[in-house]
């Protein structure tokens, strides 16, 4: 026994020299700046890269390490850790780190239509009206953020579980493909766009269902910083996203596309050229929907929407007063 | 019944030093023959040669009266999961029951035919192994150091026995005892010792049976020459 | 044995979470990022039954994975034990088809078998196999030549015969494998639910990360933690009650 409180003795003594010396290492903040991805290098970011690529940060006198997400990585916990000043999180996951306490504000929203919608084929009838839904096979990821918007869009329509079938999404479009579903979530600027070319190759057209349209908004992509870092330096704060939003800006506009578009290739070459040109067109669209639009606008309504989704869903169980944390920088 | 080697060689695949160098001798008759001689000199290759276990390099081997040729040694073991005496009787040919029950009891393993091999001492593990080999269809067997661990009083019994039994039958014998084999086998090859000259002497034993008398001057003589032929 | 694999579990588990407590502590990290006591024990209340649940339901593909894992590696062990083309041929297939990640295998399990139980099955189980073929082929493929040599030069020797030896000889190594490839079985099942199922803790978990719920990862590993350690402990127990008999055996008693 003596022999074993030992043993977990020496343990806990290694932990606690080891935490010290990984907590000053997250707490270094040099000069350099990381903005960290939700996902991989796509269209889908491209303004992101263009603001890397061409030197706008530069232009500002920023530093800025502009790092790819991907599967396992979060922006929210890169920034608490003080690995990232910057990120990009979607509504859901913001909503979900402030009901836990996470110190993050939203200083721009990127996405004004969010690109998760179902595809679904041409030569079924179009969905007009949410009861139309009626006796679909819907694709849904369980646990995902479809998921809640399905599950809101089928409680705005009055239908019930048993009006549509729910196909489980296990990370491939195979169902959708073998015509085994009707409608399948997609990313519609990426997989909506290469799902929609693969299908038109078979003589197969193609429509998109999209929640906004029937008045579910569920807000996607914003831009996220610490208030400590915004309350500290207000002015790294700003200058980042002014050269963020600029590039974002410049990326959109018929003069810049063949720049962004090799910026992008440089980082993505995995799909043909072709195909990124028209993800790019739909980023566009949801980027920038409207030539009134500003890029980087919070739509306030949108998030009090999602906040109240996710309230619904049980994802949150109390409030978290998002209004507070979204800083509409002028 | 005839067994002869003639120029047989046999070297080990990789290396350079030959373990048989043209080797000849003849063997005839059934019987106890023996081959004797130091550790090392080519004893089991050459054994391993005639059951065709190893292909023979060079010369020849030539066996008249002699179709199925077994070899046995000391090391092999019977499965764990039964008994001796199931084992045996799994392969006891049939029309050989009666045979089986006779070598055991000469052999002395009454009493440990319901225990497993493991169980067994060493000598009664050599002795049930040989037992196998006895009950099956053969010409020349091949006695490898098979009834290594037996007691010398007992070792003589089996051997005297085996000569009774299989009158007809012609067993190699692989032995270090230099009495025994001079006592018991008609014909002893003897081997050089290896790395010298290598030459091979082809001895005449007492090739004693059951009830013999022991002839001390003979066998003084035989054992003289074996131990001159080293 | 059972009681020391599960308080040993539960060290390791403390112990984790404690290190996780302090690194949340020194750097000031949110319940997001590190939750809580309060926070762990209120998702406990909650989910802890649930996740309990699933992973008793991965459990038992992973016995039946297992189980399954055995029999094919048995199979593949002893077809492929002989030296001859269809034997190499054998080895070299059931290699390659390791060598692929099982990931890039998934969408070829889900077209012939659908995303449900099957597919659990198949993937835990190929997951599970491997390093028992390798313990089987070992086996299989190494003459024991002092007992085989009697059954060869006498013409008795049959393929069951070869492989009841190669067994029995090597019995104490198999069951030490078997017993040790439980905790390959286990991540095997939940690394299938994760990329197709619709039931089992790896799907609960897949859930958790969506919503990146770290006290639900914690919970769900506890779960599997203490349910791993009471299979494996089980299995040891079974492999010792095996060896034991055996000894027995060796040591002339009874049987």
């Amino acid at each position: 026994m003596k022999k074993f409180m030992g043993f977990i003795l020496w343990v806990l003594v290694t932990l606690i020299l080891i935490v010290p010396v990984s907590a000053q290492a997250s707490d270094q903040v040099g000069t350099d700046l990381v903005y960290r991805l939700k996902w991989k290098f796509n269209t889908s970011v491209a303004g992101d890269i263009y603001a890397d690529s061409n030197g706008y940060f530069k232009q500002k006198g920023l530093k800025v390490e502009v790092k790819a997400g991907g599967v396992g990585i979060n922006a929210i916990r890169e920034l608490e850790l003080g690995r990232a000043q910057f990120g990009v999180a979607s509504a859901d996951q913001v909503i979900q780190a402030l009901e836990k306490g996470a110190d993050i504000i939203v200083i721009a929203q990127l996405f004004q239509a969010n690109p998760l919608q179902w595809i679904y084929r041409s030569d079924q009838p179009r969905i007009k009206t949410l009861q139309d839904l009626k006796g679909k096979r819907i694709g849904v990821t369980f646990g995902g953020n479809d998921d809640a918007i399905m599950k809101t869009i089928l409680a705005k329509g009055q239908l019930t579980k048993t009006d549509v079938k729910i196909i489980s999404v296990q990370g491939n479009a195979l169902p959708f493909f073998k015509k085994d579903a009707d409608l399948w979530p997609v990313y519609r600027n990426s997989q909506g766009v290469s799902y929609q070319d693969k299908l038109a190759r078979e003589g197969e057209g193609v429509r998109f269902f999209n929640p906004q349209d029937f008045g579910v908004s569920f807000v996607a992509n914003s831009v996220i910083t610490t208030g400590k870092l915004y309350k500290k330096q207000p002015g790294l704060v700003n200058s980042f996203l002014s050269a963020l939003l600029r590039a974002w800006e410049d990326a959109m506009t018929p003069e810049h596309e063949n720049a962004v578009l090799n910026a992008v290739k440089q980082l993505d070459g995995g799909i043909n050229d072709d195909i990124r040109k028209k993800q790019l067109a739909a980023t566009k669209t949801l980027i920038k929907p409207d030539p009134d639009i500003k890029i980087g606008q919070i739509d306030m309504g949108g998030w009090e929407m999602t906040e109240s989704i996710l309230i619904k869903e049980g994802l949150i169980k109390k409030p978290v007063k998002i209004a507070d944390r979204l800083i509409q920088i002028k | 019944m005839h067994l002869e080697c003639s120029q047989l060689s046999f070297t080990y695949p990789g290396s350079d030093n030959a373990v048989i160098e043209n080797l000849s001798f003849s063997m005839e008759k059934p019987g106890f023959k023996a081959l004797f001689g130091p550790s090392g000199v080519g004893k089991t290759s050459l054994a391993k040669m005639i059951a065709s276990m190893v292909p023979v390099n060079d010369g020849q081997i030539l066996c008249q009266g002699i179709e199925t040729v077994l070899y046995s040694y000391n090391l092999e073991r019977l499965p764990g999961w039964s008994s001796c005496g199931n084992h045996l009787d799994k392969v006891t040919p049939e029309g050989k029951e009666m045979l089986q029950e006779q070598l055991v009891d000469i052999f002395e393993l009454n009493e440990v035919t319901g225990s497993r091999f493991s169980q067994l001492s060493m000598g009664q593990q050599n002795r049930a192994n040989l037992i196998r080999y006895l009950l099956q269809d053969f010409d020349l067997l091949i006695l490898d150091e098979s009834l290594a661990n037996v007691d010398e009083k007992l070792r003589e019994k089996i051997i005297l026995s085996i000569k009774e039994i299989f009158p007809d039958k012609m067993f190699l014998y692989i032995s270090h005892n230099l009495m025994e084999v001079s006592k018991f086998c008609s014909q002893i090859l003897v081997f050089g010792k290896p790395g010298g000259q290598k030459q091979n002497f082809l001895i005449h034993g007492q090739d004693y049976t059951q009830g013999y008398e022991l002839d001390k001057e003979s066998l003084d003589h035989c054992m003289l020459e074996i131990m001159n032929a080293f | 044995m059972l009681f020391r694999r599960i308080y040993q579990f539960m060290i390791v588990y403390v112990i984790g979470v404690i290190f996780l407590w302090m690194i949340k502590l020194s750097l000031g990290l949110s319940d997001y990022v590190i939750p809580g006591i309060s926070l762990l024990k209120d998702t406990a209340e909650e989910f802890g039954t649930g996740y309990f649940m699933d992973v008793v339901n991965t459990l038992s593909v992973t016995v039946l994975g297992q189980f399954l894992s055995i029999i094919m590696a048995f199979t593949v062990g002893i077809a492929g034990r002989k030296s001859s083309w269809i034997g190499s041929f054998i080895k070299v297939t059931a290699y390659n088809i390791q060598a692929y990640p099982i990931v890039a295998l998934a969408p070829i399990i889900f077209i012939l078998l659908g995303d449900g139980f099957l597919s659990r099955l198949l993937i835990a189980s190929m997951i599970c196999y491997f390093p028992l073929l390798l313990s089987v082929l070992g086996i299989m493929a190494t003459p024991v030549t002092d007992i085989e040599h009697f059954y060869i030069v006498t013409g008795r020797m049959r393929w069951q015969l070869e492989v009841k030896i190669r067994a029995f000889e090597n019995l104490s190594k198999l069951t030490t494998v078997i017993a040790g490839s439980a905790t390959l079985a286990m991540a095997g099942t939940i690394v299938g639910e994760f990329i197709s199922a619709n039931a089992g803790i790896g799907y609960s978990i897949r859930i958790a990360l969506y919503q990146s719920d770290m006290a639900k990862i914690l919970i769900a590993l506890f779960m599997i933690g203490i349910i791993i350690s009471i299979y494996q402990g089980i299995l040891e127990s079974m492999g010792e009650h095996i060896k034991h008999r055996w000894s027995i055996v060796n040591k002339g008693d009874e049987l």
